[in-house]
């Protein structure tokens, strides 16, 4: 399915004369993509190292299975890259109609599985959250369209009306999910990418108006997010249960210190502190790493964003940029979302990080995003690249 | 934004770069805002948030995280020991371990806490419901569910845990206290709490030193029981407490709680009595006993029967009254008051901290300090009609000897125990002369003793003392109470060569390898009166045996001395206000008086009428005193001398004669002075009577039986209550019996007690020993 007749298609067209023009992966993304895997294995390894052996016996199980993914997620990751990602405008829209049929599956009862009184998952051969391939779709087709229709994007049918209503649609099935996290996430996606695409300023401030009323009514009629914010502010209060987790987490994370408490060394992780191998995986980097350690992931995740965003501006194409753009703004948010809630900055919610957090699919998902975005690279508007170039 | 479309077809081999570029310039130009927003300023405020964890409030959350995830886990120190002076175990401590359940761990592990309930109520015999209680505090970590297990209930416990994988119920070693039993001097040693901690007596008084300093083992440890990977074990060791060696000799001890015993009940005493025996030389006490003692493993057991019997009466009652009501509330009251009331006295040493009415024992102290100033000398004449009116004394002053003492010496005033004498000798002494050495005595403070809770007697301030009325009262020992140690230091000073001397009850402190570490030694504190005064004070006292009031303390083979003391309870009054007639009777008694080296105070408090006995010192605490003396004397190696005494006081023992001549029977029992008659006529001794081996007095005469067989027919023993010696003799030589006494020498003195019962039946020439008693001595 595309948005036109293939001969009809400006894109298609575009494709068609460009199919050749190819340079090289770009390296620095690689590279830092590569790294922050390897270091997020690693300190899953350590992480789950106490869980892995209270759950299973084997201290390594977590790890094993975490490996695993993550060599294929650099093949993956490689692959894709090799692909021409026009292959993604094409398949953009088939995608996300998939996710939100995903999407609706889960609430159907039966079918979705819960896990820690929340139904987010389904099952077909592997356990997946459809949410993480909704923001994938999602994200595609947002490009696709923007791509398309980019001159006609200050008007309301071609630059409002398509994305508020994917948005509307994702949005309320998430909602219908509980899952208050991923609402969030896709919402700032959707809103960031429809400011690049050139959707008018005003539309952000009814669609703002129109969000925050919603939050409001969504988060009176439910207590939990409202004990999320008690907890945050003085986690304290409730030492053993809301703020149970965040007081454990700022434990591993104060006992880290400059230099840590050395790798493996965590003293948190046995069990202290919930999810640690988990969402909360970045208070035992914390914690073993120390605050330059911390620090120096922090900025390899930095540097990796900046790259993307370089990349998306240099992309051959709007859809690039867009697709480049999106991802990127989506490893952003997840990484400012997540070490935001494990430090307390932010009130929890269930965000877990790029490359860290255990978890196969999701690791595999991001891996191959990474691929997109160096797909994209391969086609960057460069020097190095064009010089490469036969003339 | 502009209208315009920006889609221009590339050509191959064209250059794209700068239309596409422009084409995009507002797409990349918010892309940058995009990439500095999401790339940079996000993150800023989270490096700023790290930076505050980790640096900033670094030590705040690691001490928290640390004291989260260790457990300190304490090592006991063991208790020191008391020993007493021959190293003999009073009290020593044994590991035992506490029982304790962390909750927030069985409320992580999601343990069914109603199965750690009962099973531990089952093991250790607790209340399931109280550990539920406890189990419900999850915000505790620490909740004590047993303290004091012994090892084989700890091992069922662990066995608990390990059998059904449980989490959250932990164990850690304690000490508990053993007593010896029956108790060594339990008011004196005292008691520990059921924290460990002492509560009373030198467990109380030296607490830091056998407390120890306990340890503890801090180890990190994961959650769920998990062991930790990286962890650490840091041991803080612990110190066992120092050990205690007393001077109290146990052997000695027991003697004197023995005969306390004994004679609170043939003297029917009404509030018991105490002993205390010490070297008049150093200051050791060898033994402290207070009548109506307890069981320091179990000191909140109450002994004193008529209390309990008084407890099951009101308990009776309360079973009767309606619960709720105002009646039952103060029978509940009067209860409690009772238990608590009876608790109270069963562990108080009223030897330091009670006063009591010493009477004439201290007439020693009035009459060493008027021959230390040269207020009398030893031919002092003084006058005794009876009675006798003072120049401001309101009431006229009665003898205890109604028809009065008349014309005495110095020396027959102390043994009469004259009172009207001595209120002469306080008047020549003069009021301030005997404050001071009342005060030189060590009366107006603490002896300092090392037991808790001293306290100092009751003495009339200065400007009473010194007045006629309240002077010629005290100086015969009257309206004064000092405290049984402060009147025990001050006699040992008179007989000491008038050194007041630091009493003390720990000898060494040994720490927890044995090493001694602190040694008390004689402590002189001031010499009250001279070496001469002192040399004198011990003849006179020794008089008052030899002679006087005290002739029931006499013991053959041993120069006791002594003043006895009778004295009127002041401050007892009956329900109508009257004064009562209860009495305190006492004995200060030393021990040999060539040469002082025990001194033995015996007080009886209120003795009953109803044994028969006249109500005196001179009759009853003689007795004890002579007794104890009697069963320690040997022990503590003060060895009699019989050279001068008449052999038919002296038990010997009869040897074995049989198949010898006559002759030779003969020599042989002389060389233990005693005689024999002869049975029947064959060449050898076939028998005798006593049969070899028994005791039986010397220059006794024994039966030799040669041929003939000795009869083995039982004899009754007479009763011999109220005989004099010479009669008693004369019944028992009748009986085919011996005799052999004990108690005063005076002629008139009549038998009071014997060891074997009337009726008893007794082989044919038993030694019957008897108590002589003098039983008109008044004071």
């Amino acid at each position: 399915m595309a948005l036109f007749r293939k001969k009809q298609d400006p894109m298609e067209r575009l494709h068609q004369q460009e199919l050749d023009e190819t340079g090289i992966l770009d390296m620095p993304y690689l590279v830092l993509t590569v790294l922050l895997v390897s270091i997020g294995v690693l300190m899953m390894f350590s992480a789950s190292y106490a869980r892995a052996y209270y759950d299973t016996g084997n201290s390594a199980f977590y790890f094993v299975r975490q490996a695993m993914f993550a060599a294929g997620g650099i093949v993956v990751t490689v692959l894709v890259g090799r692909l021409n990602y026009f292959i993604w405008y094409r398949l953009a829209l088939p995608i996300l109609a998939v996710s939100i049929v995903l999407l609706g599956m889960v609430l159907i009862p039966g079918v979705g599985v819960t896990h820690n009184g929340a139904t987010r998952w389904l099952k077909i051969g592997i356990e997946f959250q459809p949410s993480e391939i909704a923001k994938l779709g999602m994200i595609l087709a947002f490009a696709a369209m923007m791509a398309v229709w980019q001159d006609k994007m200050n008007t309301f049918r071609y630059g409002v009306l398509p994305y508020g209503i994917v948005l509307v649609m994702v949005a309320g099935l998430l909602v219908l999910q509980k899952h208050l996290s991923a609402t969030l996430i896709i919402m700032l996606i959707g809103a960031t990418m429809m400011l690049l695409g050139g959707t008018q300023k005003r539309w952000f401030l009814i669609g703002g108006v129109l969000v925050a009323i919603f939050l409001l009514v969504y988060l009176k009629s439910r207590g939990y997010a409202n004990a999320r914010v008690t907890a945050h502010l003085d986690p304290e209060s409730d030492r053993l249960g809301s703020g149970y987790q965040i007081i454990q987490s700022r434990y591993a994370i104060g006992s880290g210190g400059l230099l840590g408490l050395g790798f493996g060394r965590s003293r948190q992780k046995y069990l202290y502190l919930p999810e640690g191998h988990n969402d909360y995986i970045f208070a035992i980097v914390c914690e073993e790493l120390g605050f330059v350690g911390a620090v120096g992931v922090m900025i390899l995740f930095i540097m990796l964003i900046l790259r993307g965003y370089w990349i998306a501006i240099h992309a051959r194409d709007r859809f690039g940029t867009l697709v480049a753009a999106g991802f990127t703004t989506k490893l952003a948010l997840q990484v400012f979302f997540n070490i935001g809630v494990v430090t307390n900055y932010l009130p929890s919610t269930g965000i877990s990080l790029p490359f860290f957090s255990y978890g196969g699919t999701a690791l595999l998902l991001q891996m191959f995003e990474m691929g997109v975005v160096l797909s994209v690279s391969r086609w960057c508007v460069n020097k190095k690249a064009l010089r490469r170039k036969p003339a | 934004m502009a209208k315009k479309a920006n889609i221009r077809i590339v050509r191959p081999g064209e250059r794209p770069v700068y239309d596409r570029e422009k084409a995009n310039h507002g797409v990349l130009r918010r892309t940058t805002a995009i990439m500095l927003l999401c790339g940079v300023l996000l993150f800023l405020p989270l490096f700023y948030q790290l930076f505050k964890l980790m640096i900033l409030d670094h030590d705040k959350y690691e001490s928290e995280a640390i004291s989260n995830q260790t457990r300190t886990t304490a090592v006991a120190a063991d208790r020191g020991t008391i020993y007493d002076r021959n190293m003999k175990i009073i009290a020593t401590s044994s590991t035992v371990e506490t029982v304790f359940i962390d909750p927030l761990e069985i409320h992580n592990a999601e343990e069914d806490v109603d199965f750690i309930a009962r099973g531990l109520s089952a093991i250790l015999g607790v209340d399931a419901e109280m550990i539920r209680t406890k189990a419900a505090k999850i915000d505790r970590q620490y909740e004590v569910v047993a303290t004091q297990q012994e090892y084989e209930v700890a091992e069922q416990v662990r066995a608990f845990i390990t059998d059904n994988k449980l989490t959250g119920i932990h164990l850690e070693p304690s000490s508990k206290r053993h007593y010896a039993t029956p108790a060594t001097a339990a008011q004196v040693v005292g008691f520990v709490n059921a924290e460990n901690v002492g509560a009373d007596g030198l467990e109380a008084y030296y607490d830091k030193i056998l407390q120890g300093t306990p340890g503890a083992v801090i180890t990190t440890k994961g959650n769920y029981q998990t062991e930790m990977l990286y962890s650490y074990e840091k041991l803080y060791e612990a110190t066992d407490g120092s050990s205690l060696v007393l001077t109290i000799d146990a052997q000695v001890q027991r003697m004197l709680e023995k005969n306390l015993k004994a004679a609170v009940e043939k003297y029917d005493v009404a509030n018991g009595g105490f002993a205390i025996m010490m070297n008049v030389n150093t200051g050791e006490i060898v033994g402290m006993a207070i009548e109506g003692s307890y069981d320091p493993n179990n000191y909140l057991e109450i002994t004193d029967l008529s209390v309990l019997q008084k407890l099951e009466e009101i308990g009776g009652k309360m079973d009767l009254a309606t619960e709720g009501t105002q009646e039952y509330k103060e029978l509940a009251d009067l209860y409690n008051q009772t238990v608590a009331a009876a608790r109270l006295r069963q562990w108080r040493n009223r030897c330091v901290s009670d006063g009591y009415e010493p009477g004439s024992t201290f007439k020693t102290i009035t009459l060493a300090s008027a021959l230390d100033c040269g207020a009398v000398d030893l031919n002092t004449s003084f006058y005794c009609a009876g009675e006798k009116n003072y120049p401001d004394r309101e009431d006229t002053l009665h003898c205890w000897k109604l028809d009065g003492h008349h014309a005495e010496n110095t020396a027959q005033a102390l043994q009469n125990s004259c009172n009207i004498a001595f209120a002469d000798i306080g008047l020549m002494i003069g009021g301030e002369r005997l404050y001071n050495y009342v005060d030189a005595f060590g009366f107006l403070e603490k002896t300092g003793v090392d037991m808790q809770g001293e306290a100092t007697g009751v003495f009339h301030p200065k400007d009473e003392f010194v007045k006629n009325a309240q002077l010629t009262t005290i100086a015969f020992g009257q309206s004064i109470k000092p405290t049984p140690i402060q009147m025990v230091r001050a006699i040992s000073a008179v007989v000491n060569g008038g050194y007041l001397l630091k009493p003390y009850v720990v000898s060494e402190v040994l720490d927890d390898k044995g090493n001694v570490v602190q040694k008390n030694s004689r402590t002189v504190i001031r010499q009250v009166i001279s070496e001469e005064t002192s040399e004198i004070m011990c003849d006179l006292i020794e008089s008052v045996v030899t002679e006087g009031t005290g002739s029931n303390a006499a013991l053959t083979g041993y120069r006791i001395g002594g003043k006895t003391g009778t004295s009127e309870k002041l401050d007892v009054y009956d329900e109508n206000g009257n004064q009562t007639d209860d009495k305190i009777v006492s004995f200060v008694g030393i021990v040999p008086m060539d040469s002082p080296k025990y001194i033995c105070l015996v007080a009886l408090d209120t003795p009953t009428p109803g044994s028969g006995f006249r109500i005196s010192g001179g009759v009853m605490a003689t007795a004890v005193v002579r007794d104890i003396f009697s069963d320690t004397l040997l022990y503590l190696g003060v060895q009699p001398d019989y050279t001068d005494v008449d052999m038919s006081t002296v038990n010997v023992q009869m040897p074995d004669v049989r198949d010898l001549t006559e002759a030779e029977a003969s020599t042989e029992l002389a060389t233990v002075s005693l005689t024999h008659i002869v049975v029947g006529n064959g060449e050898t001794v076939t028998g005798t009577i006593p049969a070899p081996g028994e005791m039986l007095p010397g220059n006794s005469q024994v039966i030799l039986y040669m041929g003939e067989s000795v009869p083995t027919d039982k004899i009754k023993v007479p009763d011999l209550s109220g005989l004099t010696m010479a009669q008693a003799n004369q019944v028992l030589a009748n009986s085919g019996l011996y005799l052999q006494t004990k108690g005063s020498n005076l002629y008139y003195a009549v038998v009071t007690d014997q060891d074997y019962a009337p009726d008893s039946e007794v082989a044919r020439g038993t030694t019957i020993t008897v108590e002589l008693t003098d039983n008109s001595v008044v004071d």
